[in-house]
């Protein structure tokens, strides 16, 4: 072990840390218990960090979503540039916008709050909360069908929404005027402003506590430490040239089969991810910016390598990237992106796909590979109210090398929870007739794929207008080392006779009447290995829970038919 | 004479404590657990108890009793076999939970597979939706699945429909209809166990509750009738997870109540002796081998929240809030990858245990550190029992030592401060976490490890007071003599709190104290030892969370009523303040759930202290050792027997505090004083950080 020339042991850097990580989660408490958004409220699409005073993450909340990663780093350097030494204490900044403030869609709303020692910035609280809706052209705001970021919402450069401890209260005035349901945004914004003072608060008697050189030298120590930890396991990877590519099915607005292309070369220890050969940026909203693009890189090489790793700077400045401005993984001005999820899914998988047969144990079969969103909006027929419903659903999990993957689930970039059906049905004019796992959609192997979700909703007493944005509803999740594909998603309308119609991947504007419904299906996942390697006993689980009827294990395991003569 | 037995079951021990009604009489009595039947333990311990310490069982009025039959049982997924039967497109629902995965950046972890699989999941046609039936109970349907869920043989089944908890009748009729088919086999309805909004949190808790049934079933079934033998007057009353006894037949029907039984009545425990050492406001430290439990006490009250995560399965149902972290005396000493040493979660519990143990064990654990800096005494455990190999604990730590290029002493310092760490972010998440400051509250420590730590713990949180008390070892058992019966009545639904629901409002409350009423009737709770308490559970209008408005009144039989609709806002609005920092005066609030809490207050013997000497000098040490505390060099430590501490001994530390179940240290400089309670009260000195850092 090397030896440490510094103030902090070994020990002393442990306890800082789960002190700050503290700090982070009850943050992220208050924020979920505060807020009014569904998205936070019960979906828990934000996040909570700590970051130093030269905008290196630091520290994230447990809970906090990869994705959001990358907009708090984002916001920090923009913060950084535009205001650097004008910084001061009591000041709360807030911010947006992809391009000029470092986020990766506008529904996601940034803070960060110095927090000041000795009369200078020791380091910064910042969260990130999706709210519900931030104006632009649709309720919602992540509406497809959309050509300009102008369309999607209100953009915020990073601004100060306090000085010195004062709220700006022009400057909120505009923003809610500017957004659909104002008094809920309202106490949206309440609620990160409470969590970033608590977390200030609370960092600030840290800091007390410790003074601000061992404050400074545990910064350092906490990134240095955990870029060594995870550079050790890349060195563990076979040296070489990994190749992948897939496509996007489409961008909702005419360009269809949109490649993503990645080499990622690995040279003792050094992990270079290169995206050369991707398509050019498009129209539709699936768009992402670079650093939204690094975050999915970062979230990747942690899954594979170091899932229990603290997640910092350390991890966020390893891998070497490479992009080309004005590309889909690296857009520019005024490219829109607030379906940006589905991409950075793409990307993981892409990455899943490149790095398979350099590490086969902990690889996956292609997930649902998507952030299926469903938004459901209108007039509430009681209240005379607007409301928006926003949703993402799950779906299959890859298969993987000792398991099948999991059904119904959120994964890799995003982990939000679901709505509960009794929350839907008290909180919006809507019926969920079912909700349930889709048979036969996980993809065949020796570890089969994760099964998709459908749910099926409808309007009561009202007609509202339906926005979806799907991904592999065109190109199937691949399964890895033989696995096969696993089923696509779709969205369909059901008119009053019970019959359906396909509708686009990602439609907008549409009608739902009294008595219709919307089908939703989320896609599956890619099996793992062979399928003719599948166990006998899991062959019967497939049959005896209905999960998969006869004919797809006829069609799919040249084995099935022996398993119901075995005992 | 007549005497209150308390009966805590744990892994290793089941302890008992009994007390004398007429003079508050204390016995107390160890024997080893018989985890195959843990009911045995109890039987025989309690014939055992009465013949060692001239107890007549037949005068024994009541056995009160914490159990972890139902925590191990789901641990150990020792449940029933279960069916289910739910609303017709629902079935999913229980596995596809919340859709989330338990593990961010784990592509290999999930959540446990659901306790039922899919093909006993059964469907019924019939839907009830925010505002009542949307689709009538289908008979054909209901028939179908009776007699599928009668075909699956099951142990028992649960009943989950959509909005049960606004109309319960499909699911009355559902279990009506499984009971003609089967009347032996127990059925949980979700509209019973818990009847609140959010499906899968409800669903989840009442497929848990069938699971348990059986086991509970079983055990009660083996306890009622060997008690009859031995003790036919006492009437066994078990503890539950949100605080309170309730009766066999009610933990037959609702064993989810069990949980968390026993640490409970450890939380319990603590506010009887808090209340003795008069300090209301107290955070709980009870460590034992593997983990310790950390609880806050506000006033007296344990604070219950609704709902946590058992065994991986959600539980929407009161408990009383606990924070269980890995941090115990078997907790192993390793580093990580990043070469950070780190403790825990992984214990070398009984079995080798620690090194010092001298049974084959050889990492380094929290108990060999503290033999290795002469914290604890090498003469032994439980009275002496157990010796201590101090040799063993120093080859154990000596890699760890070599590793940080210090001395055994010094790395077994670090692991202690590791260790510490790791509770002072336990008491960080019962008390930061809810914008509670633990300076404000007196650390409580228990179980056998719990007083080792206690001053380090308290210090590294700012602090100042400690209390341990008398028999810190046994006071999960001592918790259970001391506590009320408790049931609570809750309506779940959403109501503007404006003046057109203020009528409904307080109709609710008028039906709900008619259920609980009925309910001290059916206990033989006599009036005077009935109170009602009333609790709205509000939020602005578009939140999700609500936070309790809790009603009080002056006389406790009566039940408590708002007098006006601005009296309920103005206490929500500094509630909402006090937790998250700001409130909207202007927004429209709602109350989601009315909920009445019932207690019947038992008789509790009078109060006794027979077992502290009588005398008030200052007691002599047995003997002085070296002991290392956070500087570089040991220190010359007197050490004390417990018993020999009489009320009124006051000096200063350092010192070592032996007695049968626990050590308890006191730091140099910190002063010890010993209440008229029997309580050990300890001064913590402020913070001095400089410790933690090298020099």
């Amino acid at each position: 072990m090397k030896t440490l020339h510094s103030q902090l042991d070994p020990v002393s850097l442990e306890i800082l840390m789960n002190g700050l990580r503290s700090v982070a989660d009850e943050s992220f408490v208050s924020l979920m218990k505060s807020a009014y958004s569904t998205n936070i409220k019960e979906r828990r699409d934000h996040s909570t960090a700590i970051m130093d005073a030269d905008g290196r993450l630091i520290v994230q909340a447990d809970a906090s979503l990869p994705v959001h990663l990358a907009s708090m780093k984002g916001l920090m350097e923009s913060l950084l540039t535009r205001f650097g030494d004008d910084v001061r204490d009591g000041d709360l900044f807030v911010a947006n916008d992809p391009y000029v403030a470092g986020g990766t869609h506008l529904p996601d709303i940034n803070m960060a709050v110095p927090v000041f020692a000795d009369g200078a910035p020791v380091a910064f609280m910042c969260n990130i909360a999706h709210h519900a809706d931030v104006g632009g052209a649709v309720p919602g705001s992540m509406a497809g069908g959309l050509t300009e970021i102008y369309q999607e919402g209100l953009r915020i450069p990073v601004i100060r929404l306090f000085r010195e401890g004062v709220l700006q209260e022009d400057i909120m005035d505009m923003i809610l005027l500017n957004v659909r349901v104002p008094a809920e945004r309202c106490g949206d914004y309440h609620a990160q402003i409470a969590a970033c003072r608590l977390g200030h608060d609370r960092l600030a008697a840290m800091i007390a506590q410790y003074g601000v050189s061992a404050m400074h030298e545990g910064f350092d120590q906490i990134v240095t430490r955990t870029s060594n930890r995870i550079r050790e396991e890349i060195k563990r990877l076979p040296d070489g040239v990994y190749r992948f590519e897939d496509v996007m099915d489409d961008d909702g607005v005419g360009a269809f089969d949109i490649p993503i292309k990645l080499t990622v070369t690995v040279n003792r220890g050094d992990i270079c991810f290169d995206f050369t050969g991707t398509a050019q940026q498009v129209n539709g909203n699936i768009n992402v910016t670079r650093n939204a693009t690094q975050a999915s890189v970062c979230y990747t090489l942690k899954a594979l390598l170091d899932p229990d790793a603290p997640n910092n700077q350390g991890v966020l400045d390893l891998p070497e990237l490479i992009t080309q401005k004005g590309t889909l993984l690296d857009a520019t001005f005024p490219a829109p992106v607030a379906a940006r999820a589905n991409t950075c899914q793409r990307i993981i998988d892409v990455i899943l796909g490149a790095l398979a047969p350099a590490m086969p144990e902990a690889a996956v079969g292609a997930a649902n590979g998507a952030n299926t969103t469903a938004v459901f909006s209108g007039v509430d027929p009681h209240s005379g109210e607007d409301y928006v419903y926003l949703e993402t659903l799950g779906g299959g999990f890859g298969g993987r090398s000792d398991n099948d993957g999991k059904d119904g689930v959120q994964v890799h970039i995003t982990n939000t929870s679901n709505l509960p059906v009794e929350a839907i049905e008290m909180e919006y004019p809507l019926r969920v007739r079912s909700y349930g796992l889709i048979p036969n959609s996980g993809g065949a192997g020796r570890y089969r794929g994760g099964m998709g979700l459908k749910r099926v909703v409808e309007p009561v007493g009202h007609s509202c207008s339906f926005n979806g944005a799907g991904e592999r509803f065109t190109h199937q999740p691949w399964g890895v080392f033989g696995g096969h594909y696993g089923a696509t998603g779709e969205f369909r309308h059901v008119d009053r006779e019970g019959v359906s119609r396909r509708l686009p991947n990602k439609p907008t504007g549409v009608a739902i009447h009294p008595g219709e419904a919307l089908e939703i299906y989320s896609p599956g996942a890619g099996g793992y290995g062979d399928p003719a390697e599948r166990s006998l006993g899991n062959l019967e689980v497939d049959l005896t829970s209905e999960k998969f009827d006869e004919a797809y294990l006829a069609a799919h395991y040249p084995q099935f038919g022996q398993s119901s003569e075995k005992p | 004479m007549a005497w209150f037995v308390g009966v805590d079951v744990g892994g290793t021990f089941t302890d008992f404590y009994a007390c004398r009604r007429e003079d508050g009489a204390v016995r107390v009595f160890k024997r080893p657990s018989t985890p195959r039947n843990p009911g045995e333990a109890i039987v025989l311990g309690l014939r055992e108890m009465c013949a060692a310490l001239a107890i007549d069982s037949a005068d024994i009025t009541r056995l009160c009793h914490g159990t972890t039959i139902a925590t191990n049982a789901l641990i150990q997924r020792r449940g029933g076999k279960v069916a289910m039967v739910t609303t017709d497109g629902f079935r999913d629902l229980l596995e596809i939970g919340r859709q989330t995965r338990p593990h961010m950046y784990s592509l290999q972890k999930d959540h446990p597979a659901p306790l039922v699989p899919r093909e006993r999941r059964y469907e019924v046609i019939e839907r009830i939706g925010p505002g009542g039936v949307i689709i009538a109970l289908d008979e054909n349907s209901l028939a179908a699945a009776a007699d599928a869920v009668v075909a699956s043989e099951p142990d028992a089944c649960a009943i989950c429909c959509l909005f049960s908890f606004v109309d319960p009748a499909h699911e009355r009729k559902i279990a009506a209809a499984l009971r003609a088919r089967r009347p032996d086999m127990p059925v949980s309805l979700s509209s019973e166990v818990w009847p609140e909004f959010r499906e899968y949190e409800r669903f989840s808790t009442t497929v848990l509750n069938a699971y348990l049934q059986p086991v509970i079933g079983d055990y009660i079934d083996y306890l009622d009738t060997e008690m009859k033998a031995v003790a036919p007057d006492a009437p066994i009353r078990i503890y539950q997870s949100g605080g309170g006894l309730m009766s066999v037949e009610t933990a037959r029907t609702y064993p989810v109540r069990t949980a968390l039984s026993g640490p409970a009545a450890g939380a319990v425990g603590a506010v009887h002796n808090a209340r003795l050492a008069k300090k209301p406001d107290v955070i709980t430290l009870d460590m034992g081998g593997t983990s310790a439990d950390v609880a806050l006490i506000r006033n007296y009250d344990p604070g219950v929240s609704l709902g946590g995560n058992v065994a991986g399965f959600p539980v929407r149902l009161p408990m009383v809030h606990i924070h269980t972290v890995g941090a115990g005396g078997g907790s192993i000493a390793w580093f990580e990858r990043d070469g950070l040493l780190k403790v825990g979660p992984r214990s070398a519990g009984s079995d080798p245990g620690p090194a010092c143990y001298g049974c084959g064990g050889t990492e380094p654990t929290v108990t060999d550190a503290n033999l290795v800096l002469g914290r604890l005494s090498g003469g032994g455990l439980v009275g002496g029992a157990m010796a201590l190999d101090e040799a063993k604990a120093r080859a154990a730590i000596t890699p760890i030592a070599t590793q940080l290029g210090v001395s055994a002493e010094k790395a077994a310092q670090g692991i202690l401060g590791i260790v510490v760490a790791n509770m002072v972010r336990a008491v960080r998440t019962i008390s930061v976490k809810r914008g509670l400051d633990p300076k404000d509250y007196a650390l409580m420590p228990f179980g056998g490890a719990g007083p080792l730590h206690a001053v380090e713990v308290a210090r590294a949180l700012g602090m100042s007071d400690v209390v341990v008390p008398d028999t810190p070892g046994i006071l999960c058992a001592q918790g259970l003599i001391v506590s009320d019966f408790k049931e609570e009545f809750v309506r779940s639904g959403r109501l503007a709190l404006d003046a057109a629901n203020w009528a409904a409002i307080n109709e609710v409350l008028e039906d709900l104290e008619r259920d609980a009423r009925a309910w001290f009737e059916g206990e033989d709770v006599v009036p005077d030892s009935q109170s009602l308490s009333v609790s709205l559970d509000a939020r602005y209008v578009g939140q999700n969370f609500e936070l309790p408005v809790v009603l009080t009144a002056a006389n406790p039989e009566e039940l408590p009523r708002p007098a006006a609709i601005a009296e309920v806002e103005q206490a929500f609005h500094a509630e909402h303040e006090k937790r998250y920092g700001f409130h909207n005066a202007s927004e429209p609030i709602e109350i989601v759930n009315i909920r009445i809490t019932a207690v019947g207050s038992v008789e509790r013997g009078a109060a006794g202290s027979e077992h502290l000497p009588d005398s008030t000098e200052t007691a002599t040490p047995i003997a002085r050792r070296p002991v290392w505390f956070q500087d570089d060099a040991p220190v010359d430590t007197p050490v004390y027997q417990r018993a020999d501490l009489a009320s009124g001994a006051s000096f200063i530390g350092p010192a070592v505090i032996d007695q049968f179940d626990s050590t308890t240290i006191v730091f140099p400089d910190d002063k010890l004083t010993v209440d008229d309670a029997g309580n050990i009260a300890i001064s913590v000195k402020s913070n001095h950080l400089a410790g933690r850092q090298a020099a």
